[in-house]
């Protein structure tokens, strides 16, 4: 799978894609999740920045809005690169690990 | 303080963006407005939007604002339109009651000149009210529907109107001598005119312009906060989606046009008469004894100047068909 660039955004975008792995969620309710996840509060503008990179990428897609709230989804393929950057670091987190228990 | 900014960070965004965000984005920054920190990161994602929309990363936003391209290729191609109108009756204003009047009755050349001249303003203005009725209804519709302020703004046009319609009877009344003014004569020569018969025309000329003016911009704002690509049209059975912006742009390429045929016309119509009556040229035979010469070029000046508009603004829409 090709490489999606997301520009100085791509660590809100993972937390994006990760947030909505867990479910349907609108900006506010997907900045609750990845601050209860990671402990990071993402800026409105930051959010949104990213949201619309993932959303042009066909990354994730917007729903009907719901009292001027508009949820998003994870697509098939933003869940295919989720998985795939997931087990990337999980190789690379593996791989630091044991290297560190070398030392 | 800080929630007070919202409105105004949101406008920072390209209009695109907007298009397709803004009202989630209002509502998000109703709960997560609340410090300078975001004020800055707000800051910084409006500077990334701009950015990404011109580096022509996201195509969906380039149809947006190929839309808007058309939009404003349309409203400038209008704005360059009622400059040419002012010119066009400062034209007849030149040309009535004056001695290229009654050489137009004898010399054929001539006549045949104002008549393509007549024939283009016909063309613009049917193009202009072709393309214009679908975007007039749909502008009006929502005025109603969703902004007082919309509404107010529309009413310009019609209160410029109705103080020209006024001023126009003032003036009438005036030269029938119903009014009596000091300064004001009914009979006046060709060539001289008093003083105060030249401030009351000009102040009906300034009615005039600044009625156009004030229009125009209310017009353009107006249509501007309406962002809508298409409109559906019913009447008794039959019903039509219209994209309104496209549907305005032929007809304004057709108004462009006729501008330009219209300036040729009126320079080879100044060239002809001019060249036949020497002597109206460096006179005093402008509208209200005004310089003809100073009267003429100016119709010139501001026809050439709304033409040269108008096809910039046309050139500034023309690849929309790339994308939509």
């Amino acid at each position: 799978m090709e490489f999606t660039d997301f520009g100085h955004f791509s660590d809100p975008s993972l937390l994006i894609l990760a947030s909505l792995a867990g479910g349907n969620k609108h900006g506010y309710a997907m900045m609750d999740d990845i601050q209860a996840m990671t402990g990071v509060r993402l800026g409105a503008g930051t959010l949104y920045g990213a949201i619309t990179r993932l959303e042009q990428a066909g990354l994730i897609e917007s729903l009907p809005v719901d009292e001027r709230r508009r949820p998003y989804r994870l697509t098939a393929q933003g869940a295919a690169l989720l998985h795939q950057t997931l087990s990337n670091l999980e190789k690379f987190a593996g791989l630091g690990l044991k290297r560190l228990a070398a030392v | 303080m800080i929630r007070s900014l919202r409105p105004w960070l949101t406008r920072l965004y390209p209009r695109a963006w907007r298009i397709r965000y803004e009202e989630e984005f209002t509502a998000l920054l109703e709960q997560c407005l609340n410090s300078p920190l975001d004020v800055l990161d707000i800051l910084l994602g409006a500077v990334d939007a701009h950015l990404l929309l011109l580096s022509g990363e996201s195509l969906n936003w380039r149809v947006m604002n190929m839309l808007n391209k058309i939009r404003t290729a349309v409203l400038i191609v209008f704005a360059a339109y009622i400059g040419f109108i002012i010119a066009g009756f400062s034209l007849v204003g030149l040309a009535d009651d004056s001695p290229m009047a009654a050489l137009m009755k004898t010399d054929p050349a001539l006549s045949a000149v104002w008549k393509t001249i007549a024939a283009g303003a016909l063309v613009a203005l049917l193009a202009v009210v072709i393309g214009g009725l679908p975007l007039a209804i749909t502008v009006i519709r929502r005025a109603l529907s969703d902004s007082h302020h919309g509404l107010g703004l529309l009413l310009v046009p019609v209160l410029a109107f109705l103080a020209l319609v006024l001023y126009a009877a003032f003036v009438l009344a005036a030269g029938l001598g119903r009014i009596h003014i000091p300064g004001v004569f009914q009979a006046v020569q060709p060539g001289a005119f008093p003083p105060g018969n030249r401030l009351l025309m000009a102040g009906l000329m300034a009615t005039f312009v600044l009625g156009a003016i004030a229009s125009t911009l209310a017009v353009w704002k107006v249509v501007s906060r309406t962002d809508i690509e298409q409109e559906t049209f019913r009447a008794i059975k039959l019903s039509m989606t219209v994209k309104i912006y496209n549907f305005a742009f032929w007809p304004a390429v057709a108004t462009t046009l006729a501008m330009f045929v219209m300036l040729v016309a009126t320079l080879t119509w100044g060239s002809l008469a001019f060249s036949s009556l020497p002597g109206v040229f460096t006179g005093n035979f402008g509208p209200w004894g005004t310089s003809t010469q100073v009267w003429f070029t100016s119709v010139i000046l501001v026809m050439t100047l709304s033409t040269v508009v108008a096809f910039l603004g046309l050139m500034r829409g023309r690849s929309r068909q790339k994308l939509t």
